[in-house]
């Protein structure tokens, strides 16, 4: 079951598209990357701790921000086409 | 508590550089209709070509500043180079993440696929490492009929020149063996269907058909060549109101799309604000295994049947960017006919810059081909006959208003 | 409309625009050939404008061209005689005397042009109307461009102390600019075609210089509207009047006729900020052209702003 909950902005949506594009390229990478290329390795270890705290982040920001409803077996979703923020129950 | 969906509709759409690489010119199958006319077993892409190829277009950051990209794969048929395809991809990923490029966050791999290998252990291999960032196209031409009166095998041995030419087995079973596979990495996934005069009475129920296989948006057009005999546009007419009855009679419409039928199309333009160019010509680029750069790939020498080669630099030299300046200056009223401009029709009708190209009388990008003019004009028909058929419908079920809030957003296919 | 057909007489007459000539080898138009041209040209009202080589032409020539009204476009050399046109190359900057009538043409490189401005500057103050040619200008570079607006910086210094003394030569490169209230441009294959020693007829002289078979049937112009301006995207919004909008060139490094390359719009837009430049120099002394205004850009290709448009 999915109910719109609430819509972000274009410049809030634009910002969570490019984190979500960034941890699934940086999840794809780590398939190829070996520890052997230590700098690039390291880099990357990095860069995905980061990026999944600011994406964390932006759903506790954005959550408190206009305040979504939420239910403890739900989970929101975000359509990037229409900047619209669903509840979704298992 | 958060995930995140990703629409894949129409993704970046605009935004992103479309990249070409021209992997291959060979192919298992010498569609009749391709306008690739000169596919051969020559001409693939060698690792080192690749590679200096995406050193130069991502050390080039200020020149290439669109903000995603679409890394794209033709051939011929490209998965015939998966082995190259997977190294290209593993290095873009790489160089991309090591010099900080903005494309690291906004990229995808595009194929367009005959489908024919697409279960093979190295595609399959290939998918599931780059599953986020793909989007692939298996092109499935309707029923077996109609798919294989154009989509046949090519003879066994090229010609002594290289050049492939088409035998009589039909690919059909080959590939439709493949869509369940397709559909379920990709649910999303459209098809693309192409339409030249041997086809037409088949439209209808190769649409059905393909939704049928649970394809549920089929993007169709008719070839842009001057292949249309007398009549054509009335039997074509003729087909596309029988689907319009079937899509709206059985409700089709409510989660299938056919890209036929479109609300944006058959209206009058304005020649000052409806001038932009219809063909994304010039804002791409590709490079074959020759390391020659083009516009487009319909540029490329095995794409034209009169025209030479149009090349806008290569990988040593880079590009000559006096040579992109007609195609990023070019609009729609400089370029089309004075038929085209007065038409009460005009929109949607659509054009291949290569095409033009190599039909023109002389050698310029500058004079729009207009063999599909009654093609379209039919379609143009039919299309008013659908829209005021469904929304009719509608009305009097009262479903106007729920249609319009739910409706897929059938873009035009620019390619 | 079609004005004039230009005629190349032998496969030596001077070349007067930016395409060098690369027939060395005397060939005078076959006389039946040359007598259609000029048939041609009465039934279709258009001027003729005939192309000399470097030599006197035999008599039943000069009878024949006599039988037309038409100009004259020559080349200079010791005993020639006067044109309407006459053609300098590099050899006038080394103090021959050119003959104060009519249009001269002066045809130099890039490097010809910046080593000798002085030159230029005082073969100007003889002259009623001097044309540079530049006959490499598609190669100009950034570095280049420099010293190209110097060049007409120097020679604008010139024409202001003449016309302020009340003469008025007149240089293409910055005079045209003011005086023009619209496009001054070549206009091959629009209001020109030009007719080849080979009998065959071309959009303009280069084309035949540089492919022979390049011709075209001068009652049917393939694609004619692209030698238009209304056609030429670019140049259609463009206020540099004084450019002479080739075609061949266009075609030879954009492969369009009807699109400039960025080192043509951007020679043409230091002329006329050189132009604009000149223009408030001499007002800022005397009136001059109060009617004519040249309006300060922040770009020197069209091409950057085509968006706007």
């Amino acid at each position: 079951m999915k109910e719109k909950v609430g819509q972000v902005t274009p410049e809030e949506r634009n910002e969570i598209q490019q984190l979500f594009e960034r941890r699934n390229g940086l999840n794809e990478l780590a398939k190829i990357l070996t520890p052997d290329n230590d700098a690039l390795y390291q880099k990357l270890v990095k860069d995905l701790g980061e990026t999944g705290t600011k994406f964390q982040n932006w759903w506790d920001r954005m959550s408190q921000q206009y305040n979504w409803k939420s239910t403890p077996n739900g989970h929101w979703e975000i359509n990037f086409d229409s900047c619209e923020i669903f509840l979704s129950e298992e | 508590m958060s995930i995140v969906r990703e629409t894949d509709t129409g993704w970046q759409s605009g935004m992103a550089k479309s990249i070409t690489f021209i992997v291959t010119k060979d192919c298992q199958l010498a569609c009749k209709y391709c306008y690739l006319v000169g596919k051969n077993v020559k001409e693939r892409m060698s690792w080192e070509t690749a590679k200096a190829f995406i050193d130069y277009v991502l050390s080039r950051e200020d020149e290439f500043r669109e903000e995603s990209v679409v890394w794209d794969f033709i051939g011929g048929e490209p998965f015939l180079e998966i082995e190259l395809i997977d190294k290209i991809c593993d290095y873009l990923k790489l160089r991309m993440f090591e010099l900080n490029h903005h494309w690291f966050n906004s990229y995808r791999f595009s194929f367009s696929t005959n489908g024919i290998n697409y279960h093979t252990p190295d595609v399959q291999a290939f998918i599931k490492k780059n599953r986020e960032h793909l989007s692939i196209g298996i092109t499935i031409d309707g029923t077996e009929k109609k798919h294989d009166l154009n989509r046949v095998w090519k003879q066994a041995k090229a010609d002594e020149n290289g050049i492939i030419h088409p035998s009589e087995r039909g690919s059909y079973k080959d590939v439709v063996r493949n869509i369940p596979l397709w559909l379920e990495q990709f649910p999303n996934a459209g098809t693309k269907v192409t339409i030249s005069s041997a086809d037409i009475p088949y439209i209808t129920e190769s649409v059905l058909h393909l939704y049928s296989l649970g394809i549920h948006q089929v993007n169709i057009n008719v070839v842009f060549e001057d292949v249309w005999q007398e009549g054509d546009d009335l039997r074509f007419e003729e087909q596309l109101m029988t689907l319009a009855d079937e899509i709206i009679e059985h409700g089709y419409y409510r989660d299938y799309a056919c890209s036929f039928f479109s609300e944006h199309i058959g209206k009058p333009m304005d020649p000052e604000r409806d001038n932009q160019n219809w063909c994304g010509a010039g804002k791409m680029l590709a490079v074959d295994a020759a390391g020659n750069l083009y516009p487009c790939t319909r540029f490329a020498q095995y794409s034209l049947r009169s025209k030479k080669a149009l090349i806008i630099g290569n990988i040593r030299d880079g590009i000559n960017y006096n040579l992109l300046r007609p195609f990023l200056t070019l609009d729609r009223t400089t370029q089309s006919p004075q038929k085209c401009l007065d038409c009460e029709v005009a929109s949607g009708c659509a054009w291949c810059q290569g095409e033009n190209y190599d039909a023109a009388q002389t050698s310029t990008i500058y004079e729009r081909s207009t063999a599909i003019c009654l093609m379209h004009k039919a379609r143009v028909r039919a299309n008013n006959y659908y829209w005021n058929k469904l929304f009719r419908k509608l009305e009097l079920e009262g479903r106007r208003e729920e249609y319009e809030n739910n409706k897929r957003d059938v873009k035009p296919e620019i390619c | 409309m079609m004005q004039y057909l230009v005629i190349l007489l032998d496969d030596t007459s001077v070349s007067y625009c930016h395409a060098d000539n690369p027939y060395s080898v005397r060939r005078l138009i076959g006389l039946n050939d040359l007598r259609a041209g000029i048939l041609f040209a009465m039934k279709q009202n258009l001027m003729i404008q005939f192309v000399y080589p470097d030599y006197e032409l035999p008599q039943e020539y000069l009878d024949l061209i006599d039988t037309i009204d038409h100009h004259d476009i020559k080349p200079w050399y010791a005993g020639a005689s006067p044109a309407d046109v006459t053609v300098f190359d590099k050899s006038v900057l080394a103090g021959v005397s050119p003959v104060n009538q009519g249009v001269a043409v002066l045809r130099l490189t890039k490097a010809e042009l910046f080593e000798n401005v002085e030159a230029i500057g005082k073969i100007l103050l003889k002259m009623q109307r001097l044309n540079i040619v530049v006959t490499d200008i598609e190669t100009i570079t950034d570095e280049e461009l420099k010293s190209y607006a110097a060049v007409l910086e120097g020679l604008a210094s010139v024409l202001k102390d003449e016309y302020l003394a009340g003469r008025m030569p007149q240089l293409n490169l910055l005079t045209d600019r003011m005086m023009l209230d619209r496009p001054n441009h070549c206009n091959a294959g629009v209001e020109n075609i030009t007719l080849a020693p080979n009998g065959r007829y071309y959009l303009c002289p280069a084309f035949y210089y540089s492919n022979p078979d390049d011709s075209i049937d001068p009652q049917d112009i393939r694609n004619q509207q692209l030698l238009r301006l209304d056609h030429a995207p670019l140049c259609r919004h463009c206020d540099a009047y004084q450019c002479r909008r080739c075609i061949w060139l266009n075609r030879k490094t954009t492969l369009e006729v009807n699109t400039p390359s960025r080192e043509q719009c951007i020679v043409a837009h230091t002329e006329r900020e050189a132009s604009r430049q000149l223009m408030a120099a001499i007002r800022e002394q005397a009136v001059f052209m109060p009617e004519v205004e040249i309006k300060e850009l922040n770009y020197n290709d069209p091409f950057e702003v085509r968006k706007e448009w």
